[in-house]
């Protein structure tokens, strides 16, 4: 029974994007891997980015049972039967990446240039506007400044989210 | 409120405001970084590098026991500097090339300084990677065994002041190069006193005014977002590096020549850089080198990557100004003098390029109409991480000084700084006063509202809550990226592919970094291309360059490949037109110089009836595409430069010592803008940088121990969406370079004038100067007597 107890615990499964991943600690992981480790290098889920490993800069902002959360602070053997979502699970036609992908808003800038932190910013948004659909750019700044873009492209990444907002409250997009 | 921009010329495609041309591509995390061409599930057998990093500021290894390391599972390889291969590595900079030419080992720019031995036996900073590099199955493997590596240090005493430094009996870092600690001089650099025009000591004796100021820029570091990773693999004696270096050719030919492979041989992949600001100035990074052996030695793929806290690698090179100027009553400047102190840290690096040769382009343009000028820089090592090429090199820590110098003899002759400015900087080939430097300071006052919040410094209203005064500040500072100054690239590359069916691939490799010069050069060639009606959306564009299938790269540096290449794609536009016409000619049965293409249809000038659709020319002949390759240098004509400035205005709460910019303005005059959504990003998103830069950036460290204390984005602090003032881009076509567009690259001249606007304005706050960034609260407050 032990054993059986044992055998069981040693088996992580994780719920990434819809599909169900088996992970065996000792196999494939380790129990000190980090969420992040396992979906970059397990899964080779790589639109989130690990820059930092310690929490400080949100590249690796994945969706974890409908909360934004930093995937290099939680290890994999903690996110065990929950559901994550990563920016590959994201719909084709995602208000917030087109959102990102477009802006172009004269003095605004674009919402992106090299592109690192954006998968981080774009599931931190999308975090956001689940809780807070219309938030006003007060909110955006203040729920999104865990984030680090060091383009700089923050009034086009304020300027996408709001837009964004815009769409989705209209009905186009998810 | 911010107006949007109009071109000078109106263009179908170039100088619009539209999306990035891989926004979806990175919006929707499909963009590969080299992290992620690299992980485990694309090379399943690769092995993990670790580097030891040195404990100590200053330490020689005495003695190195792997035996523990190499006995535990897991480990592959234990390399250290006593094996063949190691030692054999010749001594080396981590500067070859400021990354606008590609130069071989003897032609290496900075090759006074060979300071750099790869896995060295000497450490000379905290950090400093030396002595074993270990290859295994894990990361944590690798990490765990350099913790089992036995290594006997004898600990040297350590400096971290560039004063004392070069007093006697200091420790010395190199002393085969500097036994004072005291960069020798130098050829590309120059001497000591590397400027000297006129006779400064008669220009100051005679001037009405003499006014005397001092600053001093620390050392903030880049902060890419994308940690310097490498994986290398060899193959029947070829090698293969993936890396998120921007300098692919320059890369294959510092491999080629350090570890003596022919160049064939030698194949190097970047994809997209998350991000580089300088960093990869210093792109022979000892760190392909040591992967490279350790994946020869064990046959096996083997990836390096740095930690974020190993990415603290380098810094922006602190310099500590003095100036002299002398000047007539009516504000005409006469003589210039500055001194300067930059510490260079461990390593020399780019520290020449920031000192000497970037303050040196500005005297050749904007301090072309003062008579006397003379300027002196040193360069001192200490055991810090070495300073070398952050965005904005030279320049930025020239401009603080330089608006300085402005706003304290302005202050002393009672004028508006507006009017030094403009009676007295141009550029060589102009007159005074410069039409750009004018316009640009016209737009920038006017949207900062100038005349009406500028007052005495100090005695402006006092907020409700009776500590926050208000200022506003300026800076300007000439451009250094048109094209007469690109022309040490040498030939640059492009190539158009026409297709039969329209489409078009297009060749202008670079590696994208984030500026969007990929996007400028797909919107150039769609431009070159209008007589065809080329939809952009046709155009075909890698966005890797491969230095086995690519042309020779053009490096992302200066900004300047926003125009560079799509300068050269309309002479290579022009070749695909005349093979098209002699194609058409053929099949209509004229002269090629009887025809003419416009929007897609080729006609006869002579009779009206000889006309087909280009692609109609296209199918009806061996349906093979029409391929151009066009090789040359950028235009070496003189045309002078832009100007660019920024204007600031900041609230300072006396009670807390707190600074808050409220608004920037930030003003570059382009020449020609090739795309403006991407332009004004730059505008804005440089601010990033250049407020960390005034306000919070800073390296410290522990005076007792030498080790740096904030190598982390927890206690090094960059400015987020919540940190960040309101700030409107100007972009504005008043000069003119030469070529089809003549633009110049703005992309590292956004952030250089605003440390300097910040600081003016904070004195028009208080009426008191702080002139040491960044500007932290505690020198606020002692700056008012109250520290």
């Amino acid at each position: 029974m032990a054993g059986a107890v044992k055998a069981r615990r040693r088996t992580v499964a994780l719920h990434v994007n819809g599909r169900r991943f088996d992970l065996l600690v000792g196999r494939d992981i380790e129990a000190s891997t980090t969420l992040a480790y396992v979906l970059r290098e397990n899964l080779g889920l790589t639109g989130l980015k690990v820059s930092c490993d310690e929490g400080a800069c949100g590249a690796c902002t994945v969706i974890v049972d409908g909360k934004a959360i930093l995937s290099c602070m939680m290890l994999a053997v903690d996110a065990h039967g929950r559901s994550i979502v990563t920016i590959e699970g994201l719909e084709e036609d995602d208000a917030v990446v087109a959102a990102f992908a477009r802006q172009c808003e004269p003095g605004h800038g674009t919402a992106l240039q090299c592109g690192m932190c954006t998968p981080g910013f774009v599931m931190a948004a999308r975090a956001l506007l689940d809780e807070t659909p219309r938030p006003s750019a007060a909110e955006v700044k203040e729920a999104l400044s865990g984030n680090l873009c060091r383009c700089g492209c923050y009034a086009g990444i304020l300027e996408a989210v709001l837009r964004a907002a815009d769409r989705r409250s209209a009905g186009g997009g998810r | 409120m911010t107006k949007r921009f109009e071109p000078r010329v109106a263009r179908r495609h170039v100088g619009g405001y539209r999306p990035r041309i891989d926004g979806l591509e990175k919006a929707s995390g499909r963009a590969r970084y080299a992290d992620d061409l690299t992980t485990r599930v694309e090379f399943p057998d690769q092995l993990a590098a670790r580097v030891l990093t040195s404990p100590h500021p200053h330490a020689r290894i005495l003695s190195i026991d792997t035996g523990r390391a190499e006995r535990l599972p897991g480990v592959r390889a234990v390399m250290t500097f006593r094996d063949p291969e190691v030692a054999a590595l010749r001594p080396t900079s981590a500067g070859w090339t400021d990354g606008v030419d590609t130069v071989s080992y003897d032609r290496q720019m900075w090759r006074r300084y060979l300071d750099r031995r790869v896995l060295g036996d000497t450490a000379r900073w905290v950090g400093d990677e030396v002595g074993v590099a270990v290859a295994a199955d894990s990361e944590r493997i690798a990490g765990e065994a350099l913790r089992l590596v036995e290594v006997d240090w004898e600990i040297l005493p350590f400096v971290l002041d560039p004063g004392e430094a070069t007093r006697p009996r200091a420790p010395v870092l190199h002393p085969d190069i500097a036994p004072d600690n005291v960069m020798p001089p130098d050829e590309v650099g120059g001497p000591d006193v590397f400027v000297r025009k006129g006779d400064v000591d008669a220009g100051l004796a005679a001037a009405d005014v003499v006014v005397e100021g001092s600053c001093t820029y620390h050392n903030a570091t880049q902060c890419s977002l994308d940690n310097w990773c490498c994986l290398a693999r060899w193959e029947a004696g070829r090698l293969t590096v993936w890396s998120n270096s921007y300098e692919p050719d320059q890369t294959r030919m510092f491999l080629s020549e350090m570890l003596g492979i022919p160049l064939h041989a030698v194949r190097v992949v970047s994809s997209y850089v998350g991000g580089q600001f300088g960093r990869a100035d210093t792109g022979e990074q000892p760190f392909f080198l040591w992967t490279s052996l350790l994946a020869r030695r064990t046959g096996r793929p083997v990836k390096f990557r740095q930690t974020r806290r190993e990415s603290f690698q380098n810094s922006r090179q602190p310099a500590a100004y003095r100036s002299r100027w002398g000047a007539k009553r009516d504000g005409t400047i006469t003589t210039m003098a500055y001194t300067c102190t930059g510490d260079a840290g461990a390593y020399a690096d780019h520290t020449m390029f920031a000192l000497k040769f970037a303050p040196a382009e500005v005297t050749e343009v904007a301090l072309a109409h003062v008579t006397n000028v003379r300027m002196e820089a040193r360069g001192v090592y200490t055991n810090k991480l070495p300073a070398c090429m952050m965005r904005g090199v030279g320049n930025s820590q020239f401009n603080l000084i330089l608006g300085l110098m402005v706003d304290i003899l302005a202050e002393k002759l009672g004028m508006d700084p507006l009017e030094i400015v403009t009676r007295n900087f141009g550029h060589e080939w102009g007159a005074l006063p410069d039409t750009s430097l004018v316009a640009v300071l016209r737009e920038g006052a006017a949207r900062i509202g100038w005349s009406e919040k500028r007052h005495a410094p100090g005695l402006g209203p006092l907020d409700a809550d009776g500590a926050t005064r208000r200022g506003v500040g300026f800076s300007f500072h000439p451009g250094w990226h048109a094209e007469w100054q690109e022309v040490r690239r040498g030939p640059i590359h492009v190539g158009i592919t026409l297709n039969p069916d329209m489409s078009v691939r297009l060749e202008a490799p670079t590696v994208e970094c984030g500026p969007g010069s990929n996007t400028c050069n797909l919107l150039g060639c769609a431009e070159a291309l209008s007589f065809l009606g080329v939809d952009p959306a046709l155009i075909s564009y890698a966005s890797v360059v491969d230095t086995d299938s690519s042309l020779k790269d053009t490096v992302q540096t200066d900004s300047a490949v926003s125009y560079l290449q799509s300068e050269i794609l309309v002479d290579a536009a022009a070749e695909v037109r005349a093979k098209l016409l002699e194609r058409a000619a053929r099949i209509l049965g004229t002269a090629p110089a009887d025809l003419d293409v416009r929007d897609g249809v080729v006609f006869s000038r002579s009779a009206a009836h000889r006309r087909m659709t280009a692609r109609e020319v296209m199918w009806k002949g061996d349906i093979v595409p029409i391929s151009v390759v066009v090789s040359r240098p950028p235009s070496a004509r003189r045309t002078g430069v832009p100007y660019m400035a920024a204007f600031a205005e900041v609230a300072v709460d006396t009670g807390t010592g707190r600074i808050t910019p409220e608004r920037l303005v930030i003003v570059n005059d382009c020449g020609t803008v090739m795309y403006a959504s991407g332009a004004e990003a730059q505008q804005i998103g440089g601010q990033c940088m250049a407020v960390g830069e005034s306000l919070t950036e800073e390296i410290v460290y522990d005076r007792a121990t030498g080790i740096p204390l904030n190598f982390n984005w927890i206690d090094y602090k960059v400015p987020t969406m919540a940190d960040m003032p309101d700030i409107d881009p100007v972009l504005m076509e008043v000069w003119r370079g030469d070529g089809a567009y003549g633009a110049c690259g703005i992309g590292e001249g956004v952030l250089t004038c605003t440390p300097r606007a910040i600081l003016n304005a904070v004195h028009n706050a208080i009426g008191v100067r702080v002139d040491d960034i960044p500007l932290l609260p505690e020198k606020i407050l002692a700056a008012l007597g109250k520290g």
